[in-house]
């Protein structure tokens, strides 16, 4: 189980996120509003994954990303960036600065689990993880 | 005589048409809203903003003040299939409005916006409310341009209000 922090200025936005991570068996651990919440909130929860919006006021999700990872393993900080702005110098520059990921809003259950998994093959749901009605019916016979 | 207007936008399919086509898009595949008429492109004076109007500004090359309004109805309509499922008890019903507007304007923008003049980065604001109905009136170095989409539910209104010789001269977007 992951233990997860939720950064996003929107309101409906995290209790829509905190609504998927509980339902993919996760936990969340804390919410922040903007970047610079969240810089604060890293370091006193350790989270084991960051969901960062990008456009917020007072400290936008690049400044904050970019923060934590100065004072932050970059191997071990796990971030996916939120964002409704797809533009390629946007999602490079979040990148080149250390997320391992982003989901392109609107955001949906089917995205976040699969940003989750290409961070942590071990929640990575496979097709064939799953029991199709035959596989049943052959188990039950 | 009459004089004859006519509207030459070269670039205008490449700024305002993506933003036109996602409002449509975002409407009738995520929130399932019929549009069921798109009005014509105008240029007016002054616009009056609707009650629940959201403002967002772009930066970089593209130098615009974007707005989207929702009538009431439509608004409610919005919410109630933004957020079911979505555990908002906690929350006043206005702030849960507030922010699926603002949510679902940004999220329209941000999938929509492109920049036809140098293809260099366009950043837009986070999104406010502007709560009460107002009036902008056109000053004489700006432009408006003002789209309606129709719904059985009430409209969206979308405004983008920027300097005229940017419309003008790199949008190419002309009134001869």
């Amino acid at each position: 189980m992951l233990k997860v922090l939720i950064v996003d200025d929107s309101l409906v936005i995290r209790a829509k996120m905190k609504g998927y991570i509980k339902k993919l068996g996760h936990s969340v651990i804390g919410e922040a509003k903007d970047g610079q919440d969240a810089v604060l909130m890293n370091k006193q929860l350790s989270p084991d994954l960051i969901t960062m919006d990008v456009s917020m006021p007072i400290m936008n999700g690049l400044e904050a990303l970019k923060k934590i990872m100065e004072t932050s393993n970059m191997e071990e900080t796990n971030i996916i960036m939120i964002t409704a702005n797809g533009q390629d110098g946007i999602v490079k520059d979040a990148l080149k600065s250390g997320a391992k990921g982003y989901i392109l809003k609107p955001i949906s259950e089917e995205k976040l689990q699969d940003s989750i998994g290409k961070i942590f093959p071990q929640y990575c749901i496979e097709d064939n993880d799953f029991l199709d009605e035959n596989d049943l019916n052959e188990m039950l016979s | 005589m009459e004089k004859k207007i006519e509207v030459v936008h070269t670039y205008t399919k490449d700024v305002l048409l993506p933003i036109i086509k996602r409002v449509k898009s975002y409407m009738e595949t995520e929130m399932k809203i019929d549009i069921f008429n798109v009005s014509e492109i105008a240029y007016p004076k002054n616009i009056h903003l609707k009650k629940n109007t959201i403002m967002l500004g772009t930066s970089g090359s593209i130098k615009l003040i974007i707005t989207l309004g929702y009538d009431d109805i439509l608004l409610n309509k919005l919410v109630e299939m933004f957020v079911d499922g979505d555990d908002v008890d906690d929350y006043e019903s206005e702030e849960v409005r507030n922010s699926v507007a603002c949510e679902i304007s940004n999220t329209i923008i941000g999938n929509a916006i492109d920049n036809p003049i140098d293809n260099s980065d366009i950043y837009i604001t986070p999104p406010v409310l502007v709560s009460e109905a107002k009036t902008l009136y056109k000053d004489k170095f700006s432009k408006f341009v003002f789209v309606t989409f129709a719904t059985k539910y009430g409209d969206v209104q979308l405004t983008a209000v920027g300097p005229k010789e940017q419309f003008e001269e790199e949008l190419d977007f002309k009134e001869i």
